[in-house]
């Protein structure tokens, strides 16, 4: 087992920054959440740990899981780590399988991709496909995707990510799609298969069910992070503060927290603090950049709370 | 892959503007008269103001070749648009009651006219109303239509699901309206994109039916009639079939490329991934 | 006004809906799908009242036979008294008067291609009504700026569509409003300002609101009021308040459990 140790990883498209100085690590059996709204990179971030980047992004920094570099990479390498060292479940459960592929042969043949016969491959996939509790794995490993429903699609997907036996397990808003009551499962059994884990969402509650630290990202970067407890009942970011308190829903005929504005566009956050165009408590020293400091729990914010 | 995209909308804009361009400017002024005959220039070499030489009647290539764009142009408008006329309302019909029996009827005799050559039907058009340009464009219009009202059926059809066309309903919109309103303009990049490949099909028809002898009528020029016209000197003189070929080859590539092109800059779908 | 002060605005009774897949079949017709089961409900004038279901619930059905965009199969709706299932759109002129939709995903509930001033009157057209300066009004009333007229719906965040397709709503002075998700698809920074809003909407403008979602804690915020389907029925229906406390039905009591809360945190 091994450390994923992420140093000043930054995304870039053209003269836009749309992930800037990232840096965290997660060992192995943690459970890391990697909290963010629509625009604060929180995908771009995984994508560039799988080298999925799109073609006109870019990934600079450091990002090594045992002793291997992730970013920065030829294609041909990063393709032996990915499944292998690092694997991903996405949102959208329907669209990531081939429909005219019956799932067990779609969970074999990532494992023929990194050497195990064929034959037990076949065996080991319906191994896999009771792992990840669906029932009768054997008459699943026969059906096709579209038999299957969001929440036995999703369980395939994980399936899938754990055929080889990866050291890390990033999961980008794997329940968003499913119903609530499918996703608490989900969210047991992710807990229960993950090696180390990645989860990415927008919903604090599921971070909160999952996961014992978090980062908070916003705008690019990480303005956040800590023990998930501490971070939740006592947030020193503006950001995170307004984002908890707004989470919270109060009782009927009472006004709901707000937070001002909308979250721009990606790459149109301000310079200095990226939160304080929004931000109640901004001064002219939100201008500079405050540095995410801290031990433990760490934050980026020149007036924080608390 | 957005760069390629662009690369050929700018290669087939460049190539159908020079038709136009060649079309129009053929309006006043060509080298030389393209239907003056002329003995003493029978097939003469290329070179002193003859810059493709002429054909086996004395007449001017060059000069031809650009009335010739012309009538490319003058039949696939002619043909596109009736096309377009007939196709996209009956389309668009289709489209908004898909379990209607109209709509079924509309589907089914489409795919009859679907399933008939269209230069049979130019050629039995020709035989009994006589041959020339209008024929062969009517002919080759009527041919189109079901290409025209299966694209605008399919495009419908993904519109009407669409939230934007339940929320217009539930603001009160009756169906007429729907269809100007909504379906239409949302359609719209889809249509301009059958229209070039249908203008691409109907200059190849139209230099078919040419050569065939069911086209354009002589005296006037068309790149189809020259073709025909140098097929007994394929082997002398090459170069008569030559500049036609060649120019019909560009003007149905350009239509290509530009149909091609303005199909992924059209598409939200391609245009969302460059956003990101 | 309290809700039971109220008088019944909307009656549904016995509903049903049955869809029929495409045949895959020469002999046998396509299976069919029972939507919405033997469905009644009675929505009060002034009242907030939620829907709460999972995809599958049988709550989209539900809502679009409320808003006659649909025709059930059997069954009775009543708007203020008149029936209006079964009705052809010319003649259900004043039930889109008096109600009115928002959509879930604003991104795909407005025309990319129309202007917001066009999208905004597009009710009023439709139903001839003068527009005036109601647009711009409207916008006042959602908290956009005049300008915002001019402008397409992408060039919007998530948040402020979802303010156009409420001004939209309102436009005809609607007595029910019905919202379907209206906060499902938004950031939970811009989530609460849309729920304040329509609060505020409902209070001033004495509106009748159903609220649709799949997140029961939203609807006991916003509402008084719920039904709770599953599998094309109403399981439990009542103050709430009730429902949420003490949950008598099994898949009540499912539902609330699965829901991931951050209230053991604090």
């Amino acid at each position: 087992m091994s450390t994923l140790k992420v140093e000043g990883l930054s995304v870039r498209a053209g003269a836009l920054e749309l992930v800037r100085e990232v840096s965290f690590a997660i060992a192995p059996g943690e459970r890391v959440g990697l909290i963010g709204e629509s625009g604060s990179g929180k995908s771009l971030t995984a994508l560039s740990l799988m080298g999925l980047l799109p073609e006109d992004v870019t990934a600079s920094g450091t990002a090594r899981l045992g002793g291997r570099d992730l970013v920065g990479v030829p294609e041909s390498r990063v393709k032996d780590l990915r499944g292998r060292e690092v694997s991903m479940v996405f949102q959208e459960p329907m669209t990531a399988l081939n429909p005219l592929m019956r799932v067990g042969a779609q969970v074999a043949e990532v494992m023929t991709l990194h050497g195990t016969p064929r034959h037990d491959a076949r065996e080991r996939a319906v191994a896999l496909l009771d792992r990840v509790r669906l029932p009768e794995p054997a008459q699943v490993a026969r059906a096709y995707p579209h038999q299957l429903s969001g929440g036995q699609r999703q369980r395939v997907m994980l399936a899938i990510a754990l055929a080889n036996g990866p050291g890390l397990l990033i999961c980008d808003e794997p329940t968003t799609a499913l119903d609530v009551t499918v996703q608490k499962q989900m969210l047991e059994l992710i807990d229960e298969v993950a090696p180390a884990l990645l989860f990415i969402t927008h919903d604090l509650a599921v971070v909160a069910s999952v996961c014992e630290r978090v980062l908070v990202m916003y705008g690019g970067r990480v303005v956040e992070s800590g023990p998930i407890r501490e971070v939740f009942t006592r947030p020193r970011h503006r950001y995170t503060e307004g984002l908890l308190a707004a989470s919270r829903l109060t009782p009927r005929g009472t006004r709901l927290p707000t937070i001002q504005g909308s979250v721009p566009p990606a790459g149109r956050f301000p310079g200095g603090c990226v939160f304080r165009n929004r931000c109640p408590h901004a001064t002219p020293t939100c201008e500079a950049a405050p540095a995410l400091t801290g031990e433990g729990h760490a934050f980026a914010c020149w007036h924080p709370a608390g | 892959m957005r760069g390629r995209a662009n690369a050929g909308l700018v290669a087939g804009g460049a190539l159908v503007g020079l038709v136009v361009l060649t079309a129009v400017a053929s309006f006043f002024w060509t080298p030389h008269d393209p239907t003056l005959v002329d003995a003493a220039r029978k097939l003469r070499e290329p070179g002193g103001g003859y810059l493709l030489g002429a054909d086996k009647f004395g007449r001017d290539t060059f000069s031809q070749l650009m009335v010739g764009a012309r009538t490319t142009l003058y039949v696939g408008v002619v043909a596109v648009g009736i096309a377009a006329a007939l196709g996209v309302p009956l389309g668009v019909i289709a489209g908004m009651t898909p379990r209607g029996w109209l709509s079924e009827l509309i589907m089914r005799v489409n795919d009859l006219v679907f399933a008939f050559p269209a230069l049979l039907l130019a050629v039995m058009l020709g035989a009994v109303y006589g041959a020339g340009t209008l024929t062969a464009m009517i002919a080759i219009g009527v041919a189109t239509v079901p290409a025209f009202a299966r694209v605008a059926r399919a495009a419908t059809l993904q519109v009407m699901v669409t939230d934007y066309v339940l929320a217009a309903r539930a603001a009160g919109r009756r169906r007429p309206a729907i269809a100007v309103r909504h379906v239409l303009p949302n359609i719209g990049s889809m249509l301009i994109v059958q229209a070039s490949v249908s203008f691409a099909i109907a200059i190849l028809a139209e230099a078919a039916l040419s050569f065939l002898g069911f086209g354009t009528r002589p005296p006037t020029p068309s790149w189809g009639r020259m073709l025909q016209e140098s097929q007994e000197l394929l082997f002398s003189t090459p170069r008569l079939a030559l500049w036609p070929g060649l120019a019909i080859a560009l003007a149905v590539l350009g239509f290509n490329l530009l149909g091609d092109g303005l199909r992924d800059h059209l598409d939200p779908k391609l245009r969302r991934v460059e956003e990101r | 006004m309290p809700s039971h002060a109220g008088t019944p605005l909307v009656e549904a009774s016995g509903l049903n809906r049955v869809y029929h897949r495409p045949r895959t079949s020469l002999t046998r017709p396509g299976a069919a799908v029972h939507a919405l089961r033997d469905v009644s409900l009675t929505i009060r004038r002034g009242e907030r009242f939620g829907i709460v279901g999972e995809s599958g619930s049988g709550k989209s059905t539900l809502l679009r036979l409320l808003c006659a965009l649909d025709r059930p199969t059997s069954g009775s709706i009543r708007f203020d008294g008149q029936e209006i299932s079964g009705r052809p759109e010319k003649r259900l002129r004043f039930l889109r008067e008096n109600l009115q939709i928002v959509f879930q995903d604003p991104m795909s509930s407005l025309d990319p291609r129309m202007r917001v001033r066009d999208l905004v009157a597009e009710p009023l057209v439709a139903l001839g009504l003068p527009a005036g300066d109601r647009v711009k009004e409207l916008l006042a009333d959602v908290g956009l700026p005049p300008e915002a007229a001019d402008r397409y719906p992408h060039q919007f965040s998530g948040g402020q569509r979802q303010r156009i397709a409420i001004a939209r709503a309102l436009a005809p002075r609607p007595q029910v409003l019905v919202a379907d998700e209206p906060v499902s698809a938004l950031d939970v920074s811009v989530r609460g300002q849309i729920l304040n809003l329509l609060a505020d909407l409902v209070d001033d403008l004495g509106l009748t609101l159903v609220f649709v979602s799949h997140d029961l804690s939203v609807v006991r915020h916003v509402c008084e009021t719920v039904a709770v389907m599953n599998a094309g029925e109403i399981v439990e229906t009542g103050p709430v308040d009730d429902v949420w406390e003490a949950p008598a039905h099994p898949y009540t009591q499912e539902l609330l459990r699965a829901v991931p809360t951050l209230e053991g945190l604090w």
